[in-house]
């Protein structure tokens, strides 16, 4: 077995300015064409954007390692459920000990549906039952594409809504808001 | 046995043709260890479908087919995984739970990796045969002894006192200004500190496996208005810090209380870059002495040693420092003597450090359920020896050994 450990996160003394305990932390915009071009792209962006977001905490890599696994189920679900055309925009805040996330998500009708039924499921007033059925026996594709957002919900306490946007673009395709907000502090104190 | 995963044709819908696209999303290994009936996990697993873990599905469960009793999954070296594998791996339990249902599944998972616990949790959960286990909840015998408060004021003297007598020697290792510099198993980070304000390193970064210390590293190092130190949880055996990355590698007298110091070395190794060179220093307990009552001292500490190695720690390791260093595949391996007496030393604080080992020896004793005379013994030996260090014509040595060696550069 090899332990080797090819770097994902640049070690750097040249961290982002100071963030205030609230505010933007940083904001990205890219094509659905782009980012749709390869799998890649889902835990790449998810590990950068976790580093950064987490250069000024005490131990900034065991931050990232926590957001880079909630970043990367919210913008895997994003790359398997968008329209064909559009922008992808993410703000990630922070807003004291939580990163809110507000990805706003060109969709058309099927990945609209997905969107509205995760976080009609993210909401489910048992929850945690309902994940652990989905557990104990062969899971459904619908429900195992929105296991991995549900999961931030059930497993780590994520809250999740969602905002469409009355705008369309010339093409006539909408776009939606997903909010996501990810618990910041630690979580597993052993 | 060593599996390596191939990408079969199955590519993300959306994407081009790069059939290969996917495939760092799954760069991890998984080794399979029939006689110990492990399989381990290393690096990352965040395949586009279930299809893709084809070859671990195939891999576990010829593992569980031949395993007798319990079959243990190790994740602690996993850094990454999204639900697509959880959900396989979740599937391979559930079919373990139909077709063996006497085989025992043991989740073996790191406090370090910060997503693990919880999840898996679940999975343990639902179904009876199968533990989580956090392997590293107490990876080295004395960590809550040291945590004390008590004694993390005696930790900081300790520091002083070595740091006295080592800053004459640690440039000969190759220290310099500039340097990128990790100090694994920190501490409280006190020797971090002073690197950083003595050889104003690129970038420094202190690793450490207690909580305690971290905060205490870190509030220190606010306290002087220091910023650009980094400090990370981390598991010395199994550290995040990518390969080749740092230019001198330290771990100081931290070996000497791990079980697995080889494992430890292969760790600093591997995340120096080529041409860097990995620093170590440890104690030499066979080698400490004292006037006068130099036989009783000597019976104390041989006990303390023998105490020591039955609960899996060393502090004679230092002896072995340059096999160490060598076996690790370093090369231009040098030795020095960090050799604290009580001439070159404060001896009111070597004294404290003196009788914060008998505290701590008497706890260690209590842990490996000692006879109670062995503490007795280990007791008489360093009162005798805090005697040599205070009184008039006394005279009392704590030998460390530092060694350091280069990682070769290759072709």
């Amino acid at each position: 077995m090899s332990g080797s450990k090819r770097s994902d996160s640049a070690l750097t003394m040249r961290p982002p300015p100071m963030t205030a305990e609230s505010g933007l932390i940083i904001s990205t915009s890219f094509s659905v064409s782009g980012f749709g071009k390869r799998w890649t792209h889902c835990h790449q962006l998810a590990n950068y954007l976790a580093r950064y977001a987490s250069a000024n905490e005490n131990d900034p890599e065991r931050t990232s390692t926590l957001l880079s696994t909630f970043f990367n189920e919210l913008i895997e679900a994003i790359y398997r459920n968008h329209a064909r055309r559009g922008l992808i925009q993410i703000t990630f805040e922070r807003r004291h000990d939580k990163v809110c996330v507000k990805a706003e998500v060109p969709v058309d009708e099927e990945s609209r549906r997905f969107y509205e039924r995760t976080v009609e499921l993210a909401q489910h007033p048992e929850l945690m039952r309902w994940y652990r059925e989905r557990l104990e026996r062969e899971i459904s594709e619908e429900d195992a594409g929105a296991l991995g957002i549900v999961e931030l919900t059930v497993v780590y306490g994520a809250q999740i809504a969602i905002e469409h946007i009355q705008r369309t673009d010339v093409e006539g395709s909408r776009s939606l808001h997903l909010w996501v907000e990810f618990p910041f502090a630690e979580l597993d104190e052993v | 046995m060593s599996v390596s995963v191939v990408p079969d044709s199955h590519v993300p819908p959306s994407s081009s043709s790069d059939g290969a696209s996917w495939r760092s999303s799954v760069s991890f290994n998984i080794r399979v260890s029939e006689q110990e009936q492990q399989v381990s996990f290393t690096g990352m697993l965040r395949p586009f479908v279930a299809e893709h873990m084809k070859a671990i599905r195939s891999t576990l469960e010829t593992a569980a087919r031949n395993a007798t009793g319990e079959l243990q999954l190790d994740f602690k070296r996993l850094k990454y995984m999204n639900s697509v594998a959880f959900l396989e791996i979740n599937r391979f339990i559930r079919w373990v739970v139909g077709v063996r249902p006497g085989l025992k599944i043991v989740l073996i998972i790191s406090s370090v990796i910060p997503w693990a616990i919880r999840k898996f949790q679940v999975i343990a959960e639902i179904y009876p045969n199968v533990s989580v286990v956090v392997y590293d909840k107490s990876l080295y015998p004395i960590q809550q002894v040291i945590e004390d408060e008590d004694f993390i004021n005696v930790l900081r003297t300790q520091e002083k006192i070595v740091w006295e007598v080592e800053r004459k020697i640690i440039s000969r290792h190759g220290l310099r200004p500039g340097m990128r510099v990790a100090d694994i198993a920190c501490g409280l980070g006190d020797f971090v500190l002073r690197v950083q304000k003595e050889f104003n390193p690129e970038y420094i970064i202190g690793v450490d496996h207690s909580r305690a210390f971290l905060r205490h590293a870190q509030s220190h190092a606010k306290s002087l208005g220091i910023e650009n130190i980094e400090y990370q949880y981390g598991d010395a055996a199994a550290l995040l810090l990518p390969d080749d990355s740092f230019d001198f590698v330290t771990c100081r007298l931290a070996l000497q209380v791990f079980h697995m110091p080889e494992q430890m070395v292969q760790e600093l190794y591997r995340i120096c870059r080529p041409g860097g060179r990995v620093y170590i220093t440890n104690e030499m307990m066979s080698c400490v002495t004292g006037y006068p009552d130099q036989a009783l001292i000597r019976h104390g500490y041989d006990r303390f040693l023998e105490l020591s190695r039955m609960v899996g720690m060393d502090f004679d390791i230092g002896v072995r420092t340059m096999k160490i260093l060598k076996n690790a595949g370093l090369e231009e391996i040098k030795g020095d003597l960090i050799g604290i007496d009580n001439m070159n030393s404060d001896r009111a604080y070597f004294a404290k450090v003196v009788e914060s080992w008998i505290v701590s020896s008497g706890d260690v004793a209590r842990s490996a359920e000692a006879d109670p005379k062995v503490h007795e013994h280990i007791a008489a030996g360093l009162r005798a020896h805090v005697e040599a260090i205070l009184g008039d014509g006394g005279y009392a040595s704590w030998p460390i050994y530092a060694g350091s060696g280069r990682k070769p550069v290759r072709p």
